[in-house]
């Protein structure tokens, strides 16, 4: 057999590109769900950006003689109880919300996919150890501990960001270490030990490409249970503090008057909830067109 | 069977002791101790000092951790900084309160969303799923607040049902407090069978697209049979650590929904607790809820050795 | 009608991203009863989806285009719901390829059985398909059974309701050759006794020739050539056929086949040993444990350079847990190894890189092998930078496309993702990533199990042109003997981690020593419906080295471990 072998396989239905971001973009194209949540998310964060562009009014600074008024043309969303401008507040209030969440979304991702990756590599008493210590954290509930963490260390975003660190990266730990250990018994992975390639190497070239998809789900699953924990946390006056536009502060404000301005509690619960059901979809569509459901849904 | 049970056993017990550290650990990292908490800011030196020696904290942390957990053993947490009276007692009566909560909570999240799970992956892809999918999504997204002050709205303002606070004290028998129960338990609910309905959607999509499902068909059994005989045992294997998590998450979920009904729960007596820094309570809750998840995963993989065959005959020789 | 199934130009499609892909197109057949109809091609060939059909299942997505199917008088495709469940089971039945999936796992299998129908008792049932003590092997679940033991179940299901039509995907596939030898018998002794017809879906054509009356040949969908089993085995007409045939390796071929376009074969000369080669690699008296099982047993033996030595043994023979702790992968718990460059004895990450990149494994699922985020070229490069063969990134490149090439390939195809490949030129491209660290040892671990048979025909051609050119001392692990018959200069015959013969090639064919190796050449299935069956009752024995020494010593290398006959009666192929 002389004559060289070109015949391409017939296997080989996707013509995945060699690139990472062309496959995801092409992964993204193809399910419609993941496309409208990243548009929603996409939406909220412009919103945020250019709020002083979209309202006049200043968020904070109040007019007392405007005190709780429904919606009219001046005010869209009505006043609340301070005779602020609800709308110009649930504008701003994207940026304490998206600002804190993705930074601390990023930092515990980054955390998480590290050391995740390090347990499955490594295996043996590190990954035993590990499981214990992650378990121990786990068994506390999230809120307890960011709710000491808070009233110890106060309320800046550094130590919010900090605080949710410490509570999810045991999840995301377990997600990624899930996803490796389906990788690490793989022969192209036991040749780069056979070659007596490095634990990071090893890592680098050969786990991480094979879990960037799962890692990205992850981040934007993460994401939405960052938000809603960060606004539980404002709504009980843990979070953000007043008169800081936010969210979650802005529903524990208005609540009581909520028969008689029901919008000032209304418009902050819809910008949160279009937030998170954004992030839900986007990562249900991605995980769904990579295919890497099954992995996500057991944490 | 036997040693699977036990090693689970003592693996409990090795979870719960590294909980009770790390628990002990994080409350001395706080920043002021229970003497300058009981004497306030403006405390002299030497006055923190004498009461330090009286409450015994200037001794090494081991041995007040080992006093602290010979204690909880016996159900003695120590005293309340705020209200004097013994931890233990006070915990459990907020903890009972919640329980009952909690009952309810489960009894119809679980059965509802194993139902509404299994219909949904069932139906893949057609509207009862597309239905059911769509609901727990949305479900998942909105915050518990949220949930419960639209079900007070709805059910305590619009149309006068329930009530929308509690106004008794954590001394309150169930029969007063039964009619608060239903709203809280409702906004739970919603929010934890989000997640069991999609964890039991996509274990059932999976084990009906196993090839042992194909021979169950081609053997001519009729649907019913297939699904609740062949598919529906190895499907809700996964199903149960998820619920597992969900019951244990519970123990610190309630806290937001029992704020906004004032319900005198245990949620309640952590905010409130944590507002005073009352560090012997905190420290108490902390351990009761690590109980709690240790125990719901341990009742999680029991069930699962139950359900698995693999499990319950390992070392059984063939 | 005398047929009890009919396909007439069948057509079945599947969607896949809004276009609709062919899968069978215009196939038709007939069975009679009672007699066995063989459905042959690789794989992607359709056959397995043309036997669902006559059940009338279809996967997931897919859907019949044209063509209607018949089975005891009534169009399948056309039958409410109702009747289609009372004709499964009842009329037609299935074995699927893979028992131990296709059981399920939280269920005893004497209810499974049940379940089935029919008036047979489940324990009867169990007795009809041989199995021992049905009883109590009733009360049990499907992970306490062994492969074999699983598979009889699944018959044992299949026939609970005495279909007329029994329908066989791959029945034996995944299972040892012993083993598969005693599924197979008793399939055939079945259908005898119950007057069943058979449709036997199989890439075996040695199972083929074994079971069949009559083959249908398929090729992408298509048939290409239907004829008694007798007629398309000794005058093929179809030049896929001959082909198909001809690649088949033979345990008789003194060397190793080569087949060209129109389906001739040769066959080529085995290369000689030169005299005096150095001997590459030796392992001596080596042990194996996982945790406190021992999976390899005191094994000793030398490759020389431009040598093959064969490991051959069943699943569970310890052969691939050898090749591994060679290759570093496995620290051995007794026994030395060693290379002329230095100890084999630590795991590769404690070898030096010189050492490390002598020895080199390729590995047995091509799909598994490489990774499919990075090019194939890359994977080539890799190593040729990692051992410091190439300098610089360019010079990696350069070098790893002439490795592509020199195993048979377009070099073009470097920028390929392994998903677009087809398994064989995978395989090739971890022939090339071993051959990067210029090994003088490649260790070839079942190389050629996952592969089509003219695929296979390939692969076995490229190694031994390879070891001729490279002059390569190469340790090949298999489980098919007729493979190794044509590739190796000796070979060594593990059971249970225990080396029971050893010598070259033809002696040990020639004239096998031990009654387990003859055992395993009288299971091997030849593409030969007129091969001869059992040539002898081998003798029940148990191994009796120690007492008086190990070995046998029939000359020239050819040696035995002692054994001695016992008289118990012979158990039925039970495994």
């Amino acid at each position: 057999m002389t004559a060289l072998d070109t015949t391409p396989a017939t296997t080989a239905a996707t013509p995945a590109g060699p690139h990472a971001v062309t496959r995801a973009w092409r992964a993204l194209r193809s399910s419609r769900t993941a496309l409208v949540g990243l548009a929603v998310v996409a939406v909220h964060i412009l919103v945020a950006l250019l709020a002083p562009l979209l309202t006049s009014y200043d968020p904070i600074a109040g007019d007392a003689s405007q005190a709780l008024l429904g919606p009219s043309p001046q005010h869209w969303a009505g006043t609340d109880q301070y005779g602020r401008d609800v709308l110009a507040r649930v504008l701003y209030g994207g940026r304490y919300a998206l600002g804190v969440s993705v930074a601390a979304t990023l930092v515990t991702v980054a955390l998480g996919t590290v050391v995740g990756c390090a347990a499955a590599l490594r295996g043996g008493w590190f990954d035993d150890l590990l499981g214990r210590v992650l378990d121990a954290i786990l068994s506390v509930p999230s809120i307890l501990a960011l709710l000491v963490v808070v009233t110890a260390l106060g309320t800046g975003p550094a130590v919010i960001v900090l605080a949710i660190a410490v509570v999810y990266v045991p999840q995301v730990v377990r997600v990624v270490r899930g996803a490796a250990l389906a990788v690490v018994p793989m022969d192209y992975v036991t040749a780069a030990r056979a070659r007596g390639e490095s634990t990071w190497a090893i890592l680098r070239r050969e786990v991480l490409p094979n879990i960037t998809d799962v890692v990205c789900v992850e981040f934007a699953m993460r994401a939405s249970w960052v938000v809603l924990l960060i606004s539980s946390l404002s709504f009980l006056g843990f979070g953000a503090d007043p008169p800081t536009p936010d969210w979650g502060l802005m529903v524990a404000e208005n609540r009581t008057a909520i028969t008689v301005v029901p919008m000032a509690s209304l418009a902050p619960i819809i910008a949160l909830a279009t937030l998170v059901v954004g992030l839900n979809l986007a990562a249900d569509g991605l995980a769904k067109a990579w295919g890497v459901d099954r992995i996500r849904e057991g944490s | 069977m036997l040693s699977f049970t036990l090693r689970r056993l003592a693996s409990a017990v090795g979870t719960l002791f590294l909980s009770s550290v790390l628990v002990f650990l994080a409350v001395q990292a706080l920043p002021g101790d229970v003497a300058t908490q009981i004497l306030g800011k403006d405390a002299t030196p030497d006055a923190v000092a004498a009461l330090r020696q009286q409450l015994g904290l200037d001794r090494p942390a081991w041995e007040r951790y080992v006093d602290w957990i010979k204690g909880a053993l016996h159900g003695d947490f120590g005293t309340s900084l705020v209200s004097g009276k013994g931890v233990g007692g006070e915990v459990a009566q907020y903890l009972g309160n919640s329980a009952l909560i909690a009952f309810v909570t489960v009894l119809f999240a679980v059965t509802g969303s194993l139902v509404l799970g299994v219909l949904a992956g069932l139906y893949r892809d057609r509207w009862p799923d597309h239905l059911i999918s769509t609901v727990s999504l949305v479900g998942m997204s909105v915050p518990e607040f949220v949930v419960a002050t639209v079900l007070v709205l709805c059910f305590s303002v619009a149309l006068p049902w329930f009530p929308a606070v509690v106004l008794y004290g954590p001394e309150a028998g169930v029969g007063q407090l039964l009619p608060a129960v239903w709203l809280p338990a409702l906004a739970l609910a919603v929010v934890m069978a989000a997640y069991i309905v999609r964890m039991a959607r996509t274990s059932v999509i999976d084990v009906m697209a196993g090839e042992f499902v194909t021979t169950a068909r081609l053997k001519g059994l009729s649907t019913w049979r297939i699904v609740t005989r062949h598919a529906l045992p190895s499907a809700l294997l996964p199903t149960l650590h998820v619920i597992a998590l969900n019951v244990a998450w519970l123990a610190g979920g309630v806290a937001v929904v029992e704020n906004v009904f004032n319900y005198p729960g245990i949620g309640k007596l952590m905010l409130s607790s944590v507002q005073n820094r009352d560090l012997p309570v905190i420290q108490a809750i902390a351990l009761v809820s690590a109980v709690i998840y240790v125990v719901c995963n341990l009742a999680a993989d029991l069930g699962a050795m139950a359900l698995n065959p693999r499990l319950r005959t390992r070392g059984r020789t063939r | 009608m005398t047929s009890v199934v009919s396909v007439d130009s069948l057509c079945v499609a599947y969607r896949s991203g809004g276009r609709e892909v062919p899968v069978v197109r215009e196939v038709s057949l007939e069975v009679a009863p009672g007699r066995t109809l063989a459905l042959v091609g690789e794989s992607g060939s359709g056959k397995s989806t043309v036997a669902a059909t006559l059940l009338g299942h279809l996967r997931h997505g897919s859907r019949v285009t044209g063509g209607r199917v018949h089975v005891d008088g009534r169009d399948v495709f056309a039958l409410p719901a109702r009747e289609l469940r009372q004709l499964r089971g009842g009329t037609v039945a299935m074995v699927a390829q893979n028992a131990g999936q296709a059981l399920t796992p939280t269920m005893r299998i004497g209810r499974q059985i049940a379940e089935a129908g029919g008036e047979m008792p489940v324990v009867d049932l169990l007795d009809q398909v041989r199995l021992p003590r049905p009883a109590e092997l009733a009360r049990r679940y499907p992970h306490e059974l062994s492969g074999g033991q699983q598979q009889r179940v699944a018959i044992a299901m299949a026939i609970a309701a005495r279909p007329k039509v029994l329908v066989l995907d791959e029945p034996t596939t995944g299972l040892d050759v012993i083993t598969q030898r005693g599924v197979l018998d008793l399939i055939a002794a079945l259908r005898d006794e119950l007057g069943l017809a058979a449709v036997l879906v199989s890439h075996d054509l040695g199972v083929v020739a074994h079971l069949a009356d009559e083959v249908c040949v398929l090729n992408a969908g298509r048939v290409v050539e239907a004829a008694a089993t007798r007629r398309l085995f000794t005058a093929p007409q179809d030049p896929y056929t001959k082909r198909l045939l001809a690649s088949v390796p033979r345990l008789d071929d003194p060397g190793l086949a080569v087949v060209n376009e129109a389906g001739e074969r040769t066959v080529r000369a085995r290369a000689a040993v030169p005299d005096g080669a150095p001997v590459a690699v030796a392992a001596s008296d080596v042990t194996v444990d996982y945790g406190s099982a021992r999976a390899v047993h005191g094994v000793s033996f030398a490759v020389r350079r431009g040598e093959v030595l064969a490991l051959v043994g069943e699943s569970g023979s310890g052969k691939s847990t050898l090749a591994w702790t060679l290759a570093g992968l496995r620290t051995p718990s007794g026994g030395t190894m060693s290379h002329e460059a230095g100890d084999l004895g630590r795991p590769a990450p404690k070898r030096p890189l010189a050492l490390r990149r002598r020895v080199q494994l390729v590995f047995q699922n091509a799909d598994t092998s490489l990774n499919p985020r990075r090019s194939v070229g890359d994977a080539v490069s890799r190593p040729l930078r990692f051992f410091g063969t190439a300098t610089g990134r360019t010079d990696a490149d350069e070098q790893a496309r002439r490795l592509i090439s020199d195993v048979r390939l377009d070099p073009a195809l470097a920028d390929r993702l392994p998903a677009q490949l087809s398994g064989g030129q995978r395989q090739r491209i971890g022939i090339a990533r071993a051959l990067a660290g210029e090994p003088d040892v490649l260790i070839a671990d079942e190389i050629t199990t996952a592969l089509d048979v003219s695929v296979q025909a390939e692969v076995l051609r490229l190694l031994d042109d390879l070891r001729r050119e490279r002059d390569l001392a190469c340790l090949f692990i298999s489980h098919d003997l007729a493979v190794v018959r044509g590739v190796a200069d000796r070979v060594v015959v593990l059971r249970r981690g225990v080396v029971v013969e050893e010598g070259p090639t033809e002696a040990v064919f020639g004239a096998p020593g031990h009654p387990y190796t003859r055992r395993l050449m009288a299971a091997a299935l030849e593409p030969d419906p007129d091969a001869p069956g059992l040539p002898e009752d081998t003798p029940e024995w148990v191994d009796a080295a120690g007492t008086d020494g190990i070995w046998t010593d029939l000359g020239d290398g050819h040696r035995v471990r002692h054994w001695q006959p016992v008289n118990t009666p012979v158990a039925e192929g039970v495994s």
